[in-house]
Parts: structure tokens; C-alpha cells; sequence
């Protein structure tokens, strides 16, 4: 396939705690999807009326969704699609839903695709919709387990114990990230830490401490793609999406007990590489999906710059700025972004298209011309995550 | 006063929801491959056959990774008064994995390789929810 799909426009609304009481903006779900959707529109030269018949995908949110939700953001905007996809892959809504677009484009079924990631996680107003897993409900929580945190904490340990991988490790990941956001307009987080600032943070359940986690904010993210007969003629440089693999359920090893310091990525990283024709040391960064500090260093892993368990060493040796050998999460990633519910995987994605025009400006990765975006969502039972993907965007 | 969090239990759940209310470990077993498949299912996720049914694993097993609890995060804040407290993901004798609290022993010290007993604490309502004990 390499490149006959591209992204050409791309839409990112500033972000919000919802904190009225320290003048934050307060909106709903539906207005950051209608304001992703119009920036990204405007990018791609397009208007609304351009999408009669064309691919709507909208992801799941945390709320609120109906269950038949993309339809309702259809009629919200007045679209009126062909094609209407719906992600709730979670963390990986993003890299899958630009995946299952590219190949409707590439069949010819549409020639855009609008994707687009509206959520105000912080501003429920009214009854949050969707229930979680029923293995959570049943056998988690009256367990004793706290979701997303005892599980993060639970891999790491597992990291830890099992190869040695120190505390500092992960620290150094939220320092990098840190850094990044501050050079970031579009950030939530920017206040300095320090790797001694990280060891003082809080412990939630160990390791994973508070500065190891995510936080939500509202905001809305959106792109546009199209094939490559429709992208040559977009006002702004096409990014072209040169790979993608993706997977579920992944196991490694025995599926009863399975290995959870690695992740799906590996295969999803693997096929998107292979279809792009490139190595690990081909790409000029990475945007990895980050809701805990651990997860990135499993990545990186699985993707191939370090073998299994080597992570914590490498993350120590390597320079993972926007200057550095291996930039990572060049934009501060969700750890210091903040993490707008569902939508979350496209602020991965705006930020490589971003790096990929030459539009990062302070953090700009010098000459970068290929970038991995990956996507992790869902947790699974007795494993780590149960959606993986992986993209490989480039310029030509 | 908060309670702690109960299960919703459905036609598939409830043999093993009894059988902890007793304090007795049931889990389901495949008739086609003979795994034990934990948490209930309506086919096998290792073979495919629907031919499950419940028989008695052993219950001993190992730690595979441990965590301390040590905030309320998307949960009843009825576990506050409870922290902190080891979390361990078990990895048993009979080749399944299964999350439980770690009673018996000093949160830090529970740690993956500790072998631990599975046994059932009552929280209320009837029901019955699996712990581990250093064996």
C-alpha cells in the first residue's frame, strides 16, 4: 500500500479541566467534536458540504454517548456520510480508526474520511453512559482492584521484578515528557518537574505513582484523510500513511498466563514497519500511547530499539527528547497533555503530523520524515491491554 | 456508610457465586481440552467447545506481580479504611490466572514467586469474594 492514503488536515482544540472557579472554559462533547471538526476542515481546504457521501468516524466517548452514537454526531453536524464508523477501542481509537478509514479509501468506497475524537470526560452533566467490562464489575472491583491503576501498578512491578528496571526508569520518561509539553502551546501541564519532583509523588498503588498516570481533560481532536489523487491538491503538505498493523486479545505466551511486560504493539509495530518498508532505525520518532509512564518503556521494547526487559537501561542511556536519538512523545504526551477521555490516541496523532510538516517549531525533530503513532486501549483481564496499533506516517 | 462493591450475578456467574458463598472454589473446566478457564465463559477462549462445566481446582498458586493499594481510584470509597493493602495477579497451580488481595502478610512483602493459598472473605450480601494468604 505504502502512502495512497494521507492525512491533510488536522484539528486540535485547546484543552480543559473544566475548572470555571480559575476561568476554564466549560463545553460539552459535543461542541469540541463540531470545533476538532471545523478546525480540521479549515486545514483541509473542505466545508461540510464536501463530506456528502463521504466517511464519518467517531469514537466512543466518556461521555456521553447514546448507544447509537455516531449517527447522533452525524445529525450534530449535519453531515450527511456513506460511511459511518465507530470506535471503542479506547486508547486505541485513534490509530484504528485512521486504520479502518485508510482501507475504506483504499477500496474505494469514499475518498475522505473525517475522524474525530470529541470528549469532556470532566464535565459529565448528567448520568455517564457507559458501563465498564463485566470481568471489572464482577471480579475486580468487588475484588478490591482500583481499574487503570492497580493494573499499571501490577505491570510495572512485574517489569521490575522481573528484569531489574528501577523506579527512576519510569521517572525519567514523565521528566522527558515534561519537557516536551512545556514547549508545547497546546499542553495542559506545564509546570517544571524534576526526576526528584517525580519520587516525591504521590504513590497510588505501587509503583505507579500519581506523576506515573494520566489525567483527564475535555477536548476534541480531528483529521481529515484522503487518497492520494485528492491529498496532492491539499493546501497543506500532505502525511501520508505508509504502514499500520493492529491486533486484539494479544497474549504472549501461554493465553491463560501470559507474559504482560509485552504488549501488542509488538506485532502491530512489526506489520506496520514491514508494510512501510522500514526498520525501528528508520524512524525519526516515536508517538507512543502513554496513560502510565510503563507502557511507553514496554513500547519501546516491543518495537525493537532494546530486546524484552532492557527498556529501563536503555530509557537511561538514551536522549529521548526532540534533540535526542530516540525522540518520544515530542508533544508531552498524555502525561503531561492530559488525557481528553476516549479521544485520547489523537493527540498522538496530531502531534506526529505536526512533526511531520515541520510545524513543532521549539521541538521540532530536525529533518523528520517517518514517525510511529501507536494506540493501547482497553484493560484486559489478567493481562495488560487488549486493543493495540501501530501507524508509520511519512513525508516524502 | 458506602459498602463495598457487588457483583451483578447472571445465570453464567452463579455457580461460582454459590459456591464462594460457601467458601468453596469453583471454576470452569473445558470437556474438550480439560483447561481451567477463569473468569466464566460461555465457550472455551483455548479450544472453542462449549462443553464447559464446573469442577474444583486446586487452590494454591503462585504471585505473579503484586501492587500496594494506596488510594481509591474508581472505586467504593467503602475500601479506604482497608488501606493499604497488596494486590496480587495469582497465577495457579492448575494453570490460571486470577486478581485477589493479599491477606496474612505485610503489603510490601508480597512480592511475584510468593506462594499463596486462595481462600474467601465475605463482603456483604451474601457474598463471597476470593483473598490470598501466603501458603
Amino acid at each position: 500500500m505504502s502512502g495512497d492514503v494521507a492525512i491533510i488536515g488536522m484539528g486540535e482544540t485547546p484543552y480543559s479541566r473544566a475548572r470555571a472557579d480559575k476561568g476554564e472554559v466549560v463545553m460539552s462533547a459535543e461542541q469540541y467534536t463540531a470545533w476538532a471538526v471545523s478546525l480540521a476542515l479549515e486545514e483541509a481546504g473542505l466545508t461540510k458540504g464536501d463530506m456528502d457521501g463521504q466517511g464519518l468516524a467517531v469514537i466512543g466517548s466518556e461521555w456521553p454517548h447514546s448507544e447509537i452514537w455516531s449517527a447522533e454526531v452525524a445529525q450534530n453536524l449535519g453531515f450527511r456520510p456513506k460511511l459511518l464508523l465507530r470506535g471503542d477501542f479506547g486508547g486505541e481509537n485513534a490509530v484504528e480508526l485512521v486504520i479502518q478509514a485508510a482501507a475504506a479509501i483504499r477500496s474505494g468506497l469514499v475518498d475522505y474520511v473525517v475522524a474525530v475524537g470529541g470528549d469532556s470526560p470532566m464535565t459529565p452533566f448528567g448520568a455517564q453512559t457507559s458501563r465498564s467490562w463485566r470481568y471489572d464489575i464482577d471480579y475486580m472491583k468487588p475484588f478490591g482492584l482500583m481499574g487503570f491503576v492497580t493494573l499499571a501498578g501490577l505491570m510495572m512491578n512485574r517489569h521490575m521484578s522481573a528484569y531489574g528496571t528501577k523506579v527512576e526508569h519510569f521517572g525519567k520518561i514523565a521528566v522527558t515528557q515534561r519537557e516536551h509539553a512545556r514547549l508545547n502551546p497546546n499542553a495542559y501541564v506545564k509546570a517544571p518537574l524534576t526526576i526528584e519532583d517525580y519520587m516525591k509523588s504521590r504513590v497510588l498503588s505501587d509503583p505507579l505513582r500519581l506523576l506515573d498516570s494520566v489525567m483527564f481533560v475535555n477536548g476534541g481532536l480531528a483529521v481529515v484523510m484522503a487518497g492520494r489523487g485528492k491529498a496532492s491538491g491539499a493546501p497543506k503538505q500532505p502525511v501520508y500513511i505508509t504502514g499500520y498493523g493492529m491486533v486484539h486479545n494479544y497474549a504472549e505466551g501461554d493465553p491463560a498466563m501470559p507474559d504482560v511486560t509485552t504488549t501488542g504493539v509488538k506485532v502491530a509495530a512489526r506489520d506496520a514497519l514491514q508494510m512501510a518498508g522500514l526498520g525501528s532505525g528508520d524512524l525519526d520518532f516515536l508517538q507512543l500511547y502513554d496513560d502510565f509512564t510503563g507502557a511507553v518503556l514496554m513500547q519501546i521494547e516491543d518495537i525493537g530499539f532494546c530486546a524484552k526487559g532492557e527498556g529501563g537501561r536503555f530509557v537511561e542511556r538514551t536522549d529521548m527528547s526532540y534533540r535526542g536519538e530516540v525522540p518520544v512523545n515530542t508533544g508531552g504526551g498524555l502525561l503531561s497533555n492530559g488525557q481528553p477521555g476516549m479521544a485520547a490516541g489523537f493527540v498522538h496523532l496530531v502531534e506526529a503530523v505536526r512533526q511531520l510538516r515541520g510545524e513543532a517549531v521549539n521541538r521540532q525533530v530536525n529533518g523528520a520524515r517517518a514517525g510511529l503513532v501507536s494506540g493501547l486501549g482497553g484493560l484486559a483481564y489478567g493481562n495488560n491491554l487488549a486493543n493495540s496499533g501501530a501507524l508509520i506516517l511519512g513525508v516524502v | 456508610m458506602s459498602e463495598k462493591p457487588l457483583p451483578e450475578i447472571t445465570p453464567l456467574s452463579k455457580p461460582f457465586w454459590d459456591a464462594a458463598a460457601r467458601h468453596e472454589l469453583l471454576v470452569q473446566r473445558c470437556g474438550k481440552c480439560g483447561r481451567f478457564i477463569w473468569y466464566p465463559r460461555g465457550s472455551c477462549p483455548y479450544c472453542g467447545s462449549r462443553d464447559l462445566e464446573w469442577a474444583k481446582p486446586r487452590d494454591t498458586g503462585k504471585v505473579y506481580a503484586a501492587t500496594v493499594a494506596r488510594a481509591v481510584v474508581g472505586n467504593s470509597p467503602a475500601w479506604e479504611k482497608e488501606l493499604p493493602y497488596a494486590v496480587a495477579m495469582v497465577d495457579m497451580d492448575d494453570g490460571f490466572r486470577i486478581y485477589g488481595r493479599v491477606v496474612g502478610a505485610k503489603p510490601e512483602d508480597v512480592r511475584p514467586g510468593m506462594r499463596v493459598r486462595l481462600e474467601f472473605e465475605d463482603i456483604g450480601n451474601g457474598v463471597a469474594v476470593p483473598v490470598f494468604r501466603p501458603a
